[in-house]
């Protein structure tokens, strides 16, 4: 079974610290009849589907005819499963109760808001186009209109952020019925207007130790509401686990329609044309994966979630990790941990994840 | 006329600066041995360094054709460096010449490598012709300077031409002297063969290259030759002159400057100073050759990558052939693995050897902390000499400990005794002498331990006397001095490499501040790291570095995932460029950076 994940490059405004390919003005109506082009024409049609998901850019502020339209050329391509997971991202200003009544009835059963923080200087800060009110009232809205599946996206290492405020903004969301949390970092891309005002004044943003600090508060209190920290970001309560991130992360097929998509598929990766130019071209990126880039894949994947990884599944594929000095170390002192033939990292450590796994590739 | 009378071989000797490069360009460009258009600035400083640092390091011979009343004159020209490290090489190229032009700046005057290099050339015999450079600088004073090589130096000097090489003043002044004053070669063309190997270097069609003056006889293609030091005979394969590019020729005479190769595959068959004659008719008197120089500074030298020991050991084989003063021997450190404990002849020399193993053998390497050699007398009436601070015996074990002693010289403008007195006590310094050579000049004289002359003393001065203060030092012997080592551990781990030997005074301010730079180069761990410094089991100063706290937490979704991966990737290679102290992580630029305490302050 495989996911398929369609991109919907198009916002209102750009917010200073995103580097996704999204376009504030841009032709539509063209990007959607590509789009169908692209999903009719695709070499694994009719292959089994059990979770979709619309991300952006932000899928709300088009018209819900073309999600419909877009929807439909999936299920008409695809062997989509009745009880598949279908996700949208949305901003919370740019929904209406009428499009998310629009999106429920077409079939979407989980939605995620950009909702990054509830306070309004912050927002503005952001250049986020919603404020508080405008998210607690989307997911009153959300919930109205039967979703019971609602995720939360929340930045932590905002200037003026303390670990305070985001465990309340945490706690409301919580309290407001959401079901999944997303958390990241605010990351500082090349490009971006925050880049600039980074490189102007350093200071803006809080230390490292702020940060480490703010994230484990807010993991603490998430673990208190019963949001298990499924992956070193992601955070939902049991059986609200986003399906079809889980299939990214378990190494598992998954189809991408639309400008800068990605695919893997076996041993292939490509990535679609990231300008409307390239894209309407019909430029791909590929990439093959060897057993080395596989192996890599598995532990980095595997570890930075509660799936693991399988010693014998990377043994197979040339690698005998257990002969690694490291990972001896790593077993010894709890750093690491194993069960069943598989290889966990304790959540502990996820938010040092990435110097760990590197010292386990081989 | 006969065939010797009209060459002449010399050297040009000055003080860093002065203008000894810019001088053998002009020579070369008005005797015509290259086309304009080949012209490049400072020709004979062939090396990359020499040219990027505006110095010379090693000598270079060039042969030039003059015309001179009727008659065609050869004249070899020997470059020489005109740093204190290089002294050495100084000497070395002096012994292959009969003249040598001394190069004073008209507006600096006599500086102390002026009066060193001057007096080689006395001591070798060679007939001094001085030169008074840069008269096209509006502050030139070539009178004054003039009065003071008589006075200072001790030659005559009221004939000295005075030139601007650079604007190319007077140069033809320079030639016309370099044939009346300076001595034809006397050697006999039908003696048996003797030549002196001056320098040497590698190539990697030929081996070794011997740069050769011949005294006596006649060499050729074709000869069987013998090194007499060495006892190694060899088959000549080809003889040739500097134009300044090698060119081969069929012999080399009695008087000539050339170099001479004969597929010498082993480095160490040639020895800089040995004198080469012929294998089946040699001659009786080997050349005196070159006393061996005692290197003064120490450093352990180590590749990032271990596995490229073999190619350290390469690179300094082939650097030593063509610098004999440089010296060294295996080393086995614990936290930096197989290396070599090296010898040189003072910081600059140091910093020009691991630049040219970096730069021409393509080697990542890590130096440790400089330092010197000690007299060590333990209490057993035993006497060690050692120069790693690993080797330092126990407490316990030590009578006393000698350091070397240098004699130290400073020339500066009368406004900066004060700075420069201050400085010399702060380095353990012991007044001598203050002398007024002119209105303008001082010369201090202190004597100073060795090892805090090596330890950013240069740049100090530089700074205080906002870089008018020139510095001249010779060993002066040994002295007994309250000396401990520092050691520095690491998460309770000593770190060989990091440990050093200072004056007791001067441990707990040193080992402080080593620890609170390695604070700063260490990056986080993945738990807390103690930083402590330490004599014999007394920890003297102590940072800790906290634990890493987080990585960026990024999305890693569909789109993310290859990207994701090639950092990691990226992330594990520069591990690997990292040092394992017990169970820390630290980058190669710690062992350095300890060196450099003082920048930060």
């Amino acid at each position: 079974m495989i996911g398929i994940y369609v991109h919907i490059p198009f916002c209102e405004s750009k917010c200073i610290y995103c580097d996704f390919a999204s376009f504030v003005c841009a032709e539509q109506e063209k990007y959607f009849s590509f789009l169908l082009q692209e999903i009719n024409n695709s070499e694994n049609k009719g292959q089994t589907v059990d979770t979709i998901y619309f991300g952006g850019g932000t899928p709300s502020v088009v018209e819900p005819k073309y999600i419909a339209d877009t929807l439909d050329a999936i299920r008409k391509n695809f062997e989509v499963l009745k009880d598949s997971e279908i996700t949208i991202e949305c901003n919370p200003n740019s929904v209406t109760p009428e499009n998310l009544d629009a999106y429920h009835s077409i079939g979407f059963n989980r939605i995620s808001f950009g909702v990054q923080s509830l306070n309004d200087d912050v927002l503005k800060f952001l250049g986020r186009k919603h404020r508080r009110s405008d998210a607690l009232l989307a997911i009153e809205n959300a919930k109205k209109v039967g979703f019971e599946n609602i995720s939360a996206d929340l930045i932590v290492g905002l200037p003026k952020v303390s670990s305070r405020m985001l465990c309340s903004h945490a706690k409301k969301l919580i309290d407001m019925g959401v079901t999944h949390i997303s958390s990241y970092m605010l990351q500082v891309e090349e490009g971006t207007p925050l880049f600039k005002m980074c490189q102007e004044n350093p200071q803006i943003l809080p230390v490292e130790d702020d940060c480490a600090e703010s994230f484990s508060k807010l993991v603490l209190l998430l673990s208190k509401y019963n949001f298990n920290q499924y992956e070193v970001s992601n955070f939902a309560r049991i059986g609200f686990e986003s399906r079809h991130n889980l299939k990214y992360w378990s190494g598992e097929n998954y189809l991408g329609f639309g400008l800068s998509a990605t695919s893997t598929y076996g041993n292939r990766r490509w990535t679609n044309g990231g300008k409307f130019e390239t894209y309407f071209k019909g430029k791909k990126e590929v990439e093959f994966l060897g057993n080395r880039e596989k192996i890599e894949e598995k532990i980095m994947l595997g570890l930075r979630c509660y799936l693991g990884f399988d010693i014998k599944e990377i043994e197979k594929l040339g690698y005998k990790i257990s002969e690694k000095e490291d990972f001896e170390t790593f077993l010894k002192k709890g750093i690491i941990y194993e069960k069943e033939g598989k290889i966990y990292l304790n959540p502990k450590f996820y938010s040092v994840n990435n110097q760990i796994i590197s010292k386990l590739l081989p | 006329m006969n065939r010797q009378d009209k060459i002449r071989n010399f050297c040009i000797v000055a003080h860093i600066d002065h203008g000894k490069s810019t001088l053998a360009d002009r020579l070369i460009e008005l005797t015509g041995s290259l086309a304009k258009r080949d012209m490049q600035d400072q020709l004979l400083d062939s090396m990359e360094l020499e040219r990027e640092r505006g110095i010379t390091i090693k000598l270079t011979p060039t042969r030039m054709l003059y015309e001179f009343e009727g008659e065609t004159y050869t004249l070899n020209l020997i470059d020489t460096p005109g740093h204190v490290d290089f002294t050495y090489e100084v000497s070395r190229s002096l012994t292959a010449c009969e003249g040598a032009i001394l190069i004073v700046d008209a507006s600096q005057g006599v500086e102390a490598q002026t009066l060193a290099n001057a007096y080689l050339a006395i001591d070798n015999n060679l007939e001094i012709l001085p030169v008074i450079n840069k008269i096209d600088l509006p502050s030139a004073r070539p009178d004054e300077v003039k009065d003071e090589i008589e006075d200072i130096v001790g030659v005559p000097a009221m004939h000295a031409p005075c030139i601007s090489a650079k604007d190319g003043t007077n140069i033809d002044k320079v030639l016309e002297m370099i044939v009346k004053e300076f001595p034809a070669p006397k050697g006999d063309e039908n003696e048996k063969l003797k030549c002196l190997i001056f320098d040497s270097y590698y190539d990697n069609f030929k081996g070794a290259i011997c740069l050769i003056r011949v005294f006596d006889g006649k060499v050729k293609i074709g000869d069987k030759i013998k090194m007499m030091q060495t006892g190694k005979v060899f088959d000549v394969t080809e003889v040739g002159i500097f134009t300044p590019s090698a060119k081969q020729t069929e012999f080399l005479l009695a008087g000539d400057v050339g170099y001479l190769a004969g597929s010498i595959k082993t480095i160490s068959d040639v020895a800089v100073g040995d004198t080469i004659t012929h294998a089946n008719n040699p001659t009786e008197n080997a050349l005196a050759g070159y006393k061996k120089v005692q290197p003064v500074v120490f450093c352990g030298i180590f590749t990032v990558d271990g596995a490229k020991y073999n190619d350290l050991k390469d690179a300094l084989e082939k650097l030593k052939l063509n610098d004999a003063s440089l010296e060294y021997q295996p080393e086995v450190s614990d936290a930096l693995g197989f290396g070599f404990r090296c010898g040189f002849l003072g910081l600059l020399h140091l910093e020009i050897i691991t630049e040219r193993i970096e730069r021409e053998f393509n080697l990542d390497i890590i130096t440790t902390a400089p330092g010197v050699f000690y007299n060590v007398h333990k209490t057993n009436g035993e006497m060690i000499v050692i120069s790693n601070p690993s080797d330092l015996p126990s407490q316990v074990e030590i009578d006393y400990i000698e350091e070397p002693i240098v004699k130290a010289s400073l020339f500066t403008p009368p406004e900066y005794v004060g700075a420069i007195m201050e400085l010399c006590q702060d380095k353990r310094g012991t007044y001598k002498d203050l002398t007024y050579l002119d209105k303008t000049r001082v010369r201090v004289d202190y004597t100073l331990p060795l090892g805090e002359i090596i330890y950013d003393f240069f740049d100090s001065l530089k700074s205080r006397t906002k870089g008018y203060a020139s510095f001249d030092y010779e060993m002066a012997g040994f002295e007994k001095s309250e000396l401990v080592r520092v050691d520095i551990l690491l998460n309770g781990d000593k770190c060989d490499a990091l440990s050093l030997i200072v004056h007791k005074d001067k441990a707990y301010s040193r080992g402080r501040a080593i620890a609170e730079k390695l604070k700063k180069i260490i990056p986080r761990q993945l738990f807390e790291v103690p930083i402590q410094a330490a004599i014999g089991n007394k920890i003297i100063a102590r940072e800790t570095i906290s634990a890493m706290r987080k990585d960026v937490l990024a999305k890693c979704y569909g789109g993310d995932i290859s990207r994701k991966r090639k950092l990691l990737e990226k992330q594990k290679e520069g591990k690997k460029k990292m040092r394992q102290i017990g169970s820390v992580e630290i980058p190669s630029e710690a062992f350095m950076s300890i060196l450099k305490l003082d920048d930060d302050k």
